[in-house]
């Protein structure tokens, strides 16, 4: 299917590398032509799949590689290294007194009942974290000065360690005054040039030393593994694609460069779940829909992520696989929920569904890869939710493989299967509305003003289920479900983050404040320009300044400026009401009387890259249904139910519940009392009604 | 009531619903509170209980502590008030003498929830307030030695009547702690959290009424207690003993002793503290309640850490002390500090189960919950600054692995404050923050170690108050494990001069020369140190955190 002005197009392609699939996306910069591709993920080497799935793709469609503009890449490298510990030898350089600071951490243990289950051991080995004599005070000043002795000395003891491959210089108070770690890091770098040096001060010179020493050492424990990748897949991707601008997902939401990544690889470590949230973000906005919750259902989990005006919650910290990060991170939150849980029968008697997963291998009984136990993905096959064959007739399931798996279940609830199915789904619905009300509730919102997204393989089968018990009446399905993540890294713009601390009370020491802020605003600045200066389109810069009462512990981030000029400090009675309006969005209260203080200022800048706006195309007319089937939707028995494929929705379609709608890798569920219709963008809109 | 039947599903389902409730109102708390005890340490706990007062649901991240408080309080609460609740009543409590709490910081407050007419439960919540009077600020301090000079006492009383605030009763309250501002904020937290409760539990009530939702509770009591009594049947049948000891109170009774007797028959199961020493002058009496809190934790951690927190795990559990022992104190003792000795409670039950569930147990861990105060004038601003501090130490050592080292252990999981937060506060510099090499017992597998932190006061003469434990009773280890080392504070000059300062220290001058050392305890080690292999005791060495003098004198015999 060739369509015309192929050959003139200039193409954007985005490629998500996840557990199981590599997903491709490429859109047509002047046509808004959207073409995707997939094929099984590499873990070994993930380069592989990406290089070969990006051949099959201008294959496919007959794309000249030569007209790729730009590469956008999501990876898992990082999390995956982290999450298995395969990662470098690394060593620590901290100040005297300290070296166990990163193994206390806060602390505090994980569970507090489990006798068993504690905080992993530090990526640096205790022998490995070496103190230097020095110290440096609370407003920057140096209460014991650095001596050349002392850096010699270091160097002479990593000289007897050669097997270090990266390097972590972690000093207390180097995000007021990096002199220090600036010294020890130009030995490092100049006595020991083929390691990798990560140095506190630049990779998040904020204040807490535990947080910022555990993101800087897992930048160092990242670096060697990363930028090896980088590299090798930059100089493979070049020989395909020789024009195409690469651009490495962050897990703030924005593009960066490969020479950026390999520096901070810390910032990858959530790359993919973000990039999904960056598309449900950009697929919301093509329906003018602004405040959403994404429900991104794979195999073991459930990714859950809060979009407020179009924009994506941003968190400043979070835990992956027990290590600690102080970055700004889309904000995803996770449940042990999602179509490979188990189900069975707990300590009390009662039927629980999950943590425990088949995964993919063995997988859900219905799946034919010798999975034995009932899954959820069962349960959907027996109420006949899930279509006989998944991914465009790869995969074609069995039906009498499910009702075996649930058969032994039922018989030990003395229901029949069909029964015990239904409460399977139920159970997983009630784990899923469970920690989205406590997302939505700890950040002060209200799920049921929110639109519910579903996407990834299984989200359309369990939002109408979600939405009804989470009292939100309108659901939206993106065009392109199962491809979302590789959706949002087309999408993504290149971005910075810099952060600068600044101490000071909201009234005085404004000086300062504006310095800092002048000085930032100078770095964006000039990191626009060289974007610019390599293709980008208008820049903008944000300014947020994270503010909090004199004596509180906690912060909260108050955004002030927003555009492409240099942002300017505003006056104290500004501040002061910005951030009353976030303290009573955030906590449902402020105290206008006390006294406030700024502890950081962060300024996000924001290079605007050439996209498309146009909406993919529509088909002629509304096909028919393929087929109609009995699905189980409560307990009063199955209702014939039509099955529409989606490529034959037309824009403006509408379809009343019951039905089931498939497409190539997901299937959306639409009940009885819900209304379903295709907008202009080609995203399905549900609407709940009143049961 | 006619027989209502409840399927395994609805039930895991509506379970599920009473969860996300008290989560809610968690973290509603969390949200809107004004202290940073709540915000960062997240030191509250909320729950729901039924008309008859049992607990049926508490928060994934409520507190041990607060478990038989929080039960405590509703008992006091039906039976004093019984057919006198009205809708929009809210109580409000803390003595822990005639009101069911474990010392008088821990405010309770609950709110009934009705169907038409008929009671249908309780949503309850604890807020640990910052200070909530009595003779030192923190309402926490160490010597004192009645409850009167712990601060407000506060017997069941109502706040609201059928939704009408009691303001006078709440200015009396106010006017008696110290910081009315943030004491306020907290309790209209609490008050919100109770409301929102209530409106969460009423939708509850109008899908499956309240004849159902009771048999909803009972069967969510009924299965935890099924599924305690199966845990405890696993244990052989026996009778198990162990007596440890607190060093001191602080108030002049040394070497306190803890005698447990443990006797378990079949799925029954009875804590029996005959022997233990009386009732102590000093603030570390534990009341009945805090006692069950400790018992609970223990037979959870041991036998099922995932069983649910309600009332089925006491229903399981028998529970006897003579009435005014340590363990079980009347009126007017004293309570503040009770957490150290729910700490060595736990030891009790630890040490007396050991040979019973040798895979789960831990040898003797730091044993404490160590605390410090600085207080002071900051010279550049001449204002009055409090730092407080809880610090862990060494966690005992398992089965199949070493105990964790610089960790909070048991009944407490509070985190530490930012060395670079506080010094950007208050005027003191944190010199060293370390593993204190060779405090874990040796064994096959080692004790944890204790942690080790240096403050200096700057350029003031500050005061130091503290509160240590396992300064005299080593951490003990188990099945041939060495005992860990005993935590200890010092001052030490910058001249070299060393002064030992008591477990229990009260306003200890420290002038700008000198610095405070404080040094939690160790954990004790498991195993015979015999059959410790060469690559950990290879590892002891390369890592620093034993001496060769150490290895030798322990491994190398």
């Amino acid at each position: 299917m060739l369509l015309e002005g192929r050959r003139e197009e200039k193409w954007v392609v985005g490629v998500d590398v996840g557990g199981t699939f590599t997903d491709f996306s490429a859109r047509g910069l002047s046509s808004g032509q959207v073409l995707i591709h997939k094929r099984p993920s590499t873990p070994d080497d993930p380069s592989r799949a990406v290089l070969t799935g990006l051949r099959e793709l201008t294959d496919k469609y007959r794309i000249d590689p030569g007209s790729i503009e730009r590469f956008a890449h999501g990876t898992t490298v990082a999390t995956n290294a982290l999450l298995q510990r395969k990662g470098a030898k690394v060593a620590v350089i901290t100040t005297k007194g300290f070296r166990d600071l990163l193994e206390i951490g806060r602390q505090v243990r994980p569970h507090i009942y489990d006798l068993q289950l504690d905080a992993p051991q530090p990526l640096a080995a205790r022998q490995y974290r070496f103190e230097i004599d020095e110290r440096i005070g609370p407003t920057g000043e140096i209460v014991r000065p650095l001596s050349d002795a002392a850096i010699e000395d270091l160097i002479g003891k990593l000289r007897r360690a050669p097997e270090i491959e990266g390097l972590a210089v972690c000093l207390l108070f180097a995000f007021l005054n990096p002199a220090h770690e600036n010294r020890i890091a130009s030995a490092l770098r100049e006595g020991f040039p083929g390691k990798f040096v990560s140095v506190s001060s630049e990779v998040q010179p904020e204040f807490r030393e535990f947080e910022r020493f555990s993101t800087t050492l897992i930048n160092a424990f990242l670096q060697p593994e990363v930028s090896r990748y980088m590299d090798r897949l930059k100089a493979e991707v070049a020989k395909v694609a020789p024009n195409a601008a690469f651009g490495i997902f962050q897990s703030s939401g924005g593009l960066m460069s490969v020479d950026r990544a390999s520096q901070f690889p810390v910032r990858t470590a959530l790359s993919g779940p973000a990039a999904g949230a960056v598309g449900a973000a950009g697929a919301g906005v093509m329906s003018e829909i602004a405040d959403i919750i994404t429900l991104d259902i794979g195999g073991t989990s459930t990714d859950v992520c809060l979009i407020q005006g179009g924009k994506t919650d941003i968190a400043s910290m979070r835990d992956i696989s027990g290590f600690r990060i102080r970055l700004p991170m889309v904000d995803i939150h996770t449940v042990g929920a999602g179509g490979g849980s188990i189900a069975q029968l707990g300590a009390e008697g009662l039927m629980k569904v999950g943590p425990q997963s088949a995964g993919a291998v063995p997988g859900p009984a219905c799946y034919r890869r010798g999975g034995t136990l009932p899954t959820v993905s069962d349960a959907n096959v027996i109420l006949g939710r899930l279509p006989m064959t998944l991914t465009g007739g790869e995969m074609t399931i069995d039906r009498d493989l499910a009702v075996k798996a649930v058969e032994p279940l039922a018989a030990g609830l003395g229901l029949s299967v069909e029964r015990t199915a239904l409460g399977i789904v139920g159970i997983v619905t009630s784990n899923m509305v469970r920690a989205i009300r406590v997302v939505t509730i700890e950040k002060g919102y209200d799920p049921r003003k929110f639109t519910l997204m579903p996407f990834g393989g299984a989200g359309g089968l369990h939002a109408a289920d979600v939405a009804r018990s989470l009292g939100i009446s309108r659901i939206i399905v993106p065009h392109a479900p199962g491809i979302l993540c590789a959706e949002g890294l087309i999408l993504s713009d290149l971005q910075e983050d810099f952060v600068a601390s600044c101490r000071i009370r909201v009234g005085t020491g404004m000086d300062e404040a504006a310095r800092v802020i002048a000085d930032l605003a100078s770095q964006g600045k000039s990191w626009l320009a060289s974007e610019e200066a390599e293709g980008a389109l208008e820049g903008r810069l944000v300014l947020s300044l994270d503010m909090r009462y004199v004596g509180q512990n906690y912060e909260l981030p108050v955004e002030i400026a927003n555009g492409a000029e240099r942002p300017a400090l505003r006056g104290p009675d500004d501040l002061k009401a910005a951030f009353f309006a976030e303290y009573q969005r955030s906590y449902g209260h402020y105290d206008a009387s006390a006294p406030i203080e700024i502890v950081n200022v962060r300024l996000r800048a924001v290079a605007k890259l050439p996209q498309s706006s146009f909406p993919a195309r529509s088909p002629e007319v509304l096909a028919p249904p393929f087929d109609t089937k009995d699905v189980w939707f409560d307990d009063s028995g199955p209702t014939p139910t039509p099955m529409y494929d989606r490529a034959g929705l037309p824009a403006g379609t509408t379809i009343e519940g019951p039905a089931i709608i498939t497409q190539l890798d997901s299937t959306t569920v639409v009940p009885p009392r819900a209304e379903l219709r295709v907008d202009a963008a080609l995203n399905m809109i549900m609407e709940m009604k009143n049961a | 009531m006619p027989e209502i039947a409840i399927d395994p599903i609805s039930l895991e389902i509506t379970w599920n619903g009473l969860k996300s409730i008290a989560d809610e109102c968690f973290i509603s708390i969390m949200r809107s509170a004004f202290s940073t005890n709540v915000k960062e340490r997240h030191d509250h706990s909320t729950a729901i209980a039924d008309e008859r007062g049992r607990l049926i649901v508490q928060a994934e991240m409520a507190l041990p502590i607060h478990l038989a408080s929080m039960q405590g309080l509703m008992t006091f609460i039906v039976n004093r008030f019984d057919k006198d609740i009205s809708p929009g009543d809210v109580f409000i409590a803390n003595d822990p003498h005639v009101a069911g709490g474990t010392h008088l910081p821990d405010i309770n407050m609950a709110m009934p929830v009705f169907d038409g007419r008929r009671l249908v439960g309780f949503v309850a919540n604890i807020i640990h307030h910052a200070d909530v009077g009595g003779a030192a600020i923190g309402s926490m301090s160490g010597g004192l030695d009645e409850i009167y000079k712990e601060g407000l006492r506060i017997p069941i009383i109502r706040l609201y009547s059928k939704g009408v605030l009691d303001e006078d009763l709440l200015q009396l309250l106010l006017l008696n702690m110290r910081l009315p501002d943030e004491r306020r904020g907290d309790l209209n937290a609490q008050i919100a959290a109770c409301k929102l409760g209530v409106s969460r539990l009423e939708d509850m009530v109008r899908e499956h009424g309240g004849d159902r939702l009771s048999t909803i509770f009972s069967e969510i009591v009924v299965r935890t207690e099924m599924r305690m009594r199966k845990a405890i049947s696993s244990l052989r049948d026996g009778i198990f003993t162990f007596t440890d000891y607190m060093d001191d109170d602080g108030a002049g009774t040394e070497n306190i002793k803890i005698t447990l007797r443990i006797e378990k028959r079949g799925d029954r199961i009875l804590f029996d503290f005959d022997g233990t020493d009386p009732q102590v002058a000093g603030n570390f009496n534990m009341t009945l309640n805090a006692t069950q809190s400790a018992i609970c934790f223990s037979i959870k951690a041991l036998l099922d850490p995932n069983v649910p927190n309600n009332q089925g795990i006491f229903d399981a559990i028998e529970l006897k002390a003579p009435l005014g022992s340590f363990v079980n104190c009347v009126a007017p003792a004293a309570v503040a500090l009770r957490a150290n000795s729910c700490q060595r409670v736990v030891d009790c039950v630890f040490g007396a189960l050991a040979p019973q569930v040798p895979d789960r147990v831990i040898a003797g861990a730091n044993g404490a919950n160590t605390s410090a105060v600085f207080t002071g004038k900051d010279p550049r601003t001449g204002q009055l600054y409090v730092y407080l501090e809880t610090l862990g130490g060494g966690m005992g050592a398992r089965a199949t692995f070493d105990g964790k080292d610089g960790v909070q252990v048991n009944i407490t999981n509070t985190s530490n404050l930012p060395v670079e937060a506080i010094e950007l506060e208050y005027p003191l510099r944190v010199e060293e923050y370390s593993l204190i090499e060779n405090t874990g017992g040796a064994g096959r597998f080692r004790g944890g170690l204790g942690i080790r932190r240096v403050i200096r006061p700057v350029g003031h003469t500050c005061e130091f108050n503290g509160v240590g434990e396992r300064f005299l009773h080593k951490p003990w280890g188990l099945f041939g494990g060495k005992d860990g080392a005993t935590g200890r504070f010092y001052l030490r000059r910058d001249d070299g001069r060393k002064t030992m300062l008591a477990s229990k220290s009260s306003c200890i001058r420290l002038p700008e020369d000198s610095v405070a050392v404080l040094e939690t305890p160790g954990a004790g080690g498991y195993g015979p140190p015999a059959e410790r292999t060469a690559v950990a005791i290879q590892d002891d060495l390369t890592s620093g955190k034993f001496s060769q003098e150490f290895v030798k004198q322990h491994y190398l015999v």
